[in-house]
């Protein structure tokens, strides 16, 4: 009752306020504002919304006249999508590799963060931890071909367990730079009162400092999430096998097959972004701040 | 405290697996890149020691410098027009009271989706026949405006620039729109009591003082388009006719498809090295302005 007293009091405010304002709120120029910003979401969303439209046409329908809703909600080019373009087999394999890598990258980069930021070797860690962020100037990109010719010679080559590794590895700089920054701040009376009752390393890790630093380990997953899951060129170059592929790789397969079969193209492309839009329709805010954390006060 | 967190068998635990790993598929790569750097070879016979030719044959050959090339073009394009444009957005989304999160969460979308997503997305729509953008330039300008936007050599690498800035422009306008609002309110108020309004506060206060902010957009652009392959690889794989060739797609042909590793890894280290270069550069300009609140 009170929430709802008060709510109408400030309701009755702002709509006083605003009486008052009114002229002053469009004249202060909000409308061409949205006209501007809405013009920029429509260049964003379109090309998805015409894409889906697309993907109901026929190939025929889809080039006499773009435009046009489609004529029939068909999934014809759906079932054709998912039957010769594996789109299901691409999307479990890269999230069994994406789940695996982002786990073990959590894991071993917490573990090592704990250890740099919270136990006594302060001078070695200080060592350890720039020759770890030298990992951010390295571009990926030029060490292709060292790679290849190690993941052959460790038996690798053409195994999820290759991709699994690498991701892994090449996530270690950044999620332990945020991981640091965050346990850093973290006060170590925490810790003095999980000692006072009798916890070892292993067990102040484990009871205290992950429950503590669960909000930047969700950021760090979703980062490491959406970039194996969107990864290509290393899961290009190490994975052969048709049914190993994953979503990327197989999308981009499919393409040089297809290309003049828009309307099977189109619902491909469909099926591939739902899962990605569903994950971030659910989690906006974390996704939008995990990405900019960091970034903003650096 | 102490000794619990002091036991050296404890710490080695938690470090060794990382360093392990790290030194196993980062740093031991990176070492032998500049080796291999150093040879002629095709990964079948024996390797040829050449000492520094591999990198002097660079500075001649005519397809790398195209590709170097190519990759400032990219750079210049994303910081001319991309960073401006994020800009005008952020400082728009931040400056209406209404639909800012609706806002927010529609110029993100792009950045969430694949890269090759993105690379096929952008084939279809510029497409000659049905793509959407001939289309809409057959309604506003007839026949001739329509274009073949990834087969001509003079248009292929815009055509990816726009594709490209499509799928980004969000990210970074998200980034700047959080350090816009992470202005603490006072200045803002101060500014008013003093005069100043509108878009001169923009440019005279706002801009100023989002500088860190700038300089990471900065850095990630820089970086970024000189190590940029996926999305020029699944477009145009660096043709037609070279015109869209970056350093990274170079690369991977010469290491490739003509089995020239030692040349390949000299390409991936020079890569490496301009990116430091500009990096280290952009860096030291930087921390000649810092700015407080």
């Amino acid at each position: 009752m009170d929430r709802t007293a008060t709510a109408n009091q400030a309701a009755v405010s702002r709509a006083m306020n605003g009486s008052l304002r009114t002229k002053n709120r469009l004249g202060a120029g909000q409308l061409p504002m949205h006209l501007l910003l809405g013009l920029y979401v429509v260049i964003s969303l379109f090309p998805l919304v015409w894409l889906l439209l697309s993907s109901f046409k026929t190939n025929r329908e889809i080039t006499v006249n773009t435009w046009a809703f489609p004529s029939t909600l068909n999934f014809e080019n759906y079932r054709a999508a998912w039957e010769s373009a594996n789109i299901g087999l691409y999307a479990w394999n890269s999230l069994y590799v994406t789940v695996i890598a982002c786990f073990f990258t959590l894991l071993l980069s917490a573990a090592t963060a704990y250890a740099l930021s919270r136990m006594k070797y302060k001078v070695l860690s200080k060592r350890v931890y720039s020759f770890i962020l030298l990992g951010l100037l390295v571009p990926p990109g030029a060490l292709f071909i060292p790679l290849y010719r190690l993941v052959n010679e460790l038996h690798l080559y053409d195994t999820h367990r290759a991709l699994i590794l690498v991701y892994c590895t090449y996530a270690l700089p950044i999620t332990i730079f945020i991981l640091n920054a965050f346990m850093q701040s973290i006060p170590s009376e925490l810790e003095e009162a999980g000692i006072m009752d009798g916890l070892g390393a292993a067990g102040l890790f484990a009871k205290v400092i992950i429950p503590v630093t669960m909000p930047a380990l969700v950021t760090v997953f979703i980062l490491a999430f959406i970039g194996n899951w969107n990864e290509y060129i290393f899961s290009q170059l190490f994975v052969t096998t048709e049914s190993l592929r994953t979503l990327p790789t197989g999308m981009a397969t499919f393409n040089d097959g297809y290309r003049t079969n828009f309307a099977s193209l189109s619902a491909a492309v469909i099926i591939s972004i739902i899962p990605v839009l569903l994950v971030y329709m659910f989690l906006q805010r974390q996704i939008i701040d995990g990405m900019t954390a960091g970034s903003v006060k650096g | 405290m102490n000794h619990t967190l002091r036991n050296p068998w404890v710490y080695a635990l938690f470090v060794i697996p990382t360093l392990l790993l790290y030194g196993l598929f980062f740093i031991y790569p990176v070492i032998v890149s500049f080796i291999y750097g150093l040879y002629q070879w095709d990964g079948v016979t024996d390797k040829v020691f050449i000492g520094i030719d591999n990198f002097s044959s660079l500075l001649h050959d005519a397809i790398f410098l195209k590709s170097l090339g190519n990759n400032f073009y990219f750079m210049a394009f994303s910081l001319v027009v991309n960073i401006p444009l994020v800009f005008l957005i952020a400082i728009l989304i931040s400056k209406v009271r209404r639909f800012r999160g609706f806002y927010k969460s529609a110029v993100f979308v792009p950045v969430v989706i694949s890269t090759t997503t993105v690379a096929i997305l952008f084939g279809v729509l510029y497409n000659y026949d049905s793509g959407l953008i001939n289309q809409v330039l057959r309604l506003i300008g007839g026949e001739s405006w329509a274009r073949e936007w990834l087969s001509d050599p003079h248009l292929a690498m815009l055509s990816i620039l726009i594709a490209n800035a499509w799928q980004n422009i969000g990210f970074f306008i998200v980034l700047c729109l959080a350090a816009v609002l992470n202005i603490p309110k006072e200045i803002g108020e101060a500014a008013k009591i003093d005069g100043v309004n509108g878009w001169s506060e923009t440019w005279r206060i706002t801009l100023p003082l989002i500088r860190p902010v700038m300089f990471v957009m900065l850095l990630l652009t820089v970086s970024g388009t000189l190590k940029v392959l996926d999305i020029v690889q699944i477009m145009t794989n660096g043709g037609p006719f070279q015109s869209t060739e970056v350093m990274s797609t170079y690369a991977l042909k010469i290491g490739f498809r003509s089995l020239q590793l030692g040349y390949g890894s000299a390409i991936g280290v020079a890569m490496f090295v301009i990116i430091l270069i500009m990096t280290a550069a952009l860096q030291r300009v930087s921390k000649s302005e810092e700015v407080q609140y």
